[in-house]
């Protein structure tokens, strides 16, 4: 009985698998993602879908966050002074811009004097009667300030303000306000984002799951056999995994192609439209410069979703 | 060696495979298992196989407790048996080399081992020639062949068949129990559990008879009780 034993229990040698088993399990593994045709395709797709969804609902997250600081950093602080602003006032403001600039917090601003305001009128007034009893002398001047980062907006405008040659009748003109509800609602939407996202995966696993199920279903002959020649269930799930692991990869390539594609398109496209309707600086972000992450996400997403897909629906065939 | 202690086994549903069935088959021999179909054949077999586990009783396999032993080394009892079945039950996607060799990576047996070993079952079962072919490329008997040299090339304490000759002509029938105890001969334990009358009579082995998953009669050199 001890040397029957002792024959089949050298089990400590069993216990890490060695090279040539784990190549074997890969090869195997490849090998299955090539001859279960229908079943490959299958996956692949529900991959490539779900891989796209996702990538349009980032590069759309991406868009919106990068638009928004565009349009933060290109907000235009308009201030005026009084009709009757005496030249130590003007100097006044001109030094406290300029000292702000010097303090990195401004980042460019142009003086709009009377003239050059009574120009501005004419064209937008066309030589209309309302243009009669106008001159120069009934023109504000005005500085048109762009600030480096919007979070100094609020102290910038207080100390202008504190200012004697400033106008305080008209307020100071600033769309601060707006983009700060807009960046709420951006954080709403990122919510809803990672929930989609959530939602998203659960429903890949369970359909790549369930489409590897059907393969372990058609091959759970195959495992019974493994199973009374005496298969670690390890050496009976790898084969499966590496599968999924190849098929969520593959699946995360193609879908990075497709949507690189779709995505420069429609890049195109929405820039001319943007352009037409004068919407510059608003623009819709190059594909090149986030390509990798996505294509990093891609992978990582498919890759996960296959191998835990594989994972769960062979683990249910194991128990014989 | 194989030990059954006062084993039985009640399925879930209520059925009794086996009732108190107390028996020891030594190494190296050849027994027959016969008896109507429910008598407890199959049951008996699926316990050395530890496909099921006796609700009641002790069943030891090759140093193994079936009746008390962790899932992880059930693996381990099955490499240390052969097990050949009616239908059976090769590697379709496989050639016959193929389904040989696999159970030998399932071991990690070296590649040197495995061009060795291979070549030698599928010569002692007389199908070096079909080496290449694929199952649905062969006949019954050379299938089973197939399976036996699989069953045999990890050299298995004991070879464990059930209806092996089920699905074969009388003829080839012959030739896959001359295989067998040519088999036995060579030192492996082996268990036949089968309805051939004709073969068991003829070949003057020991026979155990279940009968209602109880023993009825359990002799040496014994025969096929008519079942009227």
């Amino acid at each position: 009985m001890n040397t029957e034993r002792s024959r089949v229990m050298s089990r400590k040698d069993h216990t890490s698998m060695k090279i040539r088993t784990v190549k074997l399990l890969v090869k195997e593994g490849a090998s299955n993602v090539v001859k279960n045709k229908l079943m490959t395709f299958a996956s692949i797709t529900t991959i490539v879908i779900t891989l796209f969804f996702l990538g349009i609902i980032l590069l759309l997250a991406v868009n919106i966050t990068s638009n928004i600081e565009v349009m933060k950093r290109d907000l235009k602080i308009t201030v005026f002074l009084n009709i009757d602003v005496s030249p130590f006032q003007r100097e006044e403001v001109i030094t406290f811009i300029d000292g702000r600039k010097e303090a990195g917090i401004v980042s460019e601003y142009v003086y709009i004097s009377k003239e050059q305001m009574f120009e501005d009128m004419k064209q937008i007034l066309s030589n209309d009667a309302l243009m009669k009893g106008l001159t120069p002398e009934n023109m504000a001047e005005s500085f048109e300030i762009k600030l480096t980062d919007p979070v100094y907006s609020e102290e910038f405008i207080q100390q202008l303000s504190a200012l004697s040659g400033i106008n305080k009748d008209n307020g100071i003109g600033y769309g601060k306000e707006e983009l700060d509800k807009l960046e709420a609602i951006l954080k709403v939407f990122n919510y809803i984002v990672m929930a989609v996202l959530a939602v998203l995966m659960v429903v890949s696993v369970f359909l790549i799951s369930n489409t590897i199920r059907l393969t372990v279903f058609a091959r759970r002959r195959q495992i019974e056999i493994m199973k009374y020649v005496g298969a670690l269930d390890s050496f009976i799930r790898w084969p499966f995994i590496v599968e999924g692991l190849l098929i969520g990869f593959i699946g995360a390539v193609l879908s990075f192609l497709i949507t690189s594609q779709a995505y420069s398109w429609l890049q195109h496209v929405l820039n001319i439209v943007l352009t037409n309707f004068s919407l510059a600086p608003l623009n819709v972000l190059e594909f090149g410069p986030v390509a990798l992450r996505i294509f990093v996400i891609y992978a990582i997403f498919g890759v996960i979703i296959g191998g835990i897909g594989s994972f769960l629906s062979v683990r249910k065939h194991l128990n014989v | 060696m194989i030990k059954f202690v006062d084993a039985t086994k009640v399925y879930s549903n209520g059925v009794v495979g086996l009732r108190n069935v107390t028996v020891k088959i030594d190494k190296g021999e050849f027994v027959f298992i016969i008896g109507p179909s429910g008598s407890g054949k199959s049951t008996f077999l699926k316990l050395i196989m530890h496909e099921e586990v006796p609700t009641e009783g002790e069943v030891y396999v090759n140093g193994y407790s079936v009746h008390d032993m962790p899932q992880s080394e059930v693996p381990y009892l099955r490499r240390s048996l052969g097990v050949v079945f009616q239908d059976f039950r090769l590697l379709p996607n496989k050639t016959a080399y193929d389904n040989v060799a696999f159970a030998m990576q399932i071991v990690e047996a070296t590649n040197r081992e495995i061009r060795r070993q291979v070549p030698l079952a599928l010569g002692l079962v007389g199908l070096s020639k079909k080496a290449k072919a694929y199952p649905n490329q062969l006949s019954g008997g050379e299938q089973q062949r197939v399976v036996l040299a699989r069953a045999l090339v990890n050299n298995p304490a004991v070879l464990i068949a059930d209806e092996p000759t089920g699905n074969l002509d009388p003829k080839t029938s012959w030739e896959i129990m001359n295989l067998l105890e040519e088999i036995n001969q060579r030192g492996t334990t082996v268990i036949v559990a089968t309805h051939e009358k004709s073969i068991v009579d003829a070949m003057k082995k020991r026979v155990i008879t279940l009968e209602h998953g109880e023993i009825k009669s359990d002799e040496q050199k014994g025969s096929y009780f008519n079942e009227d």
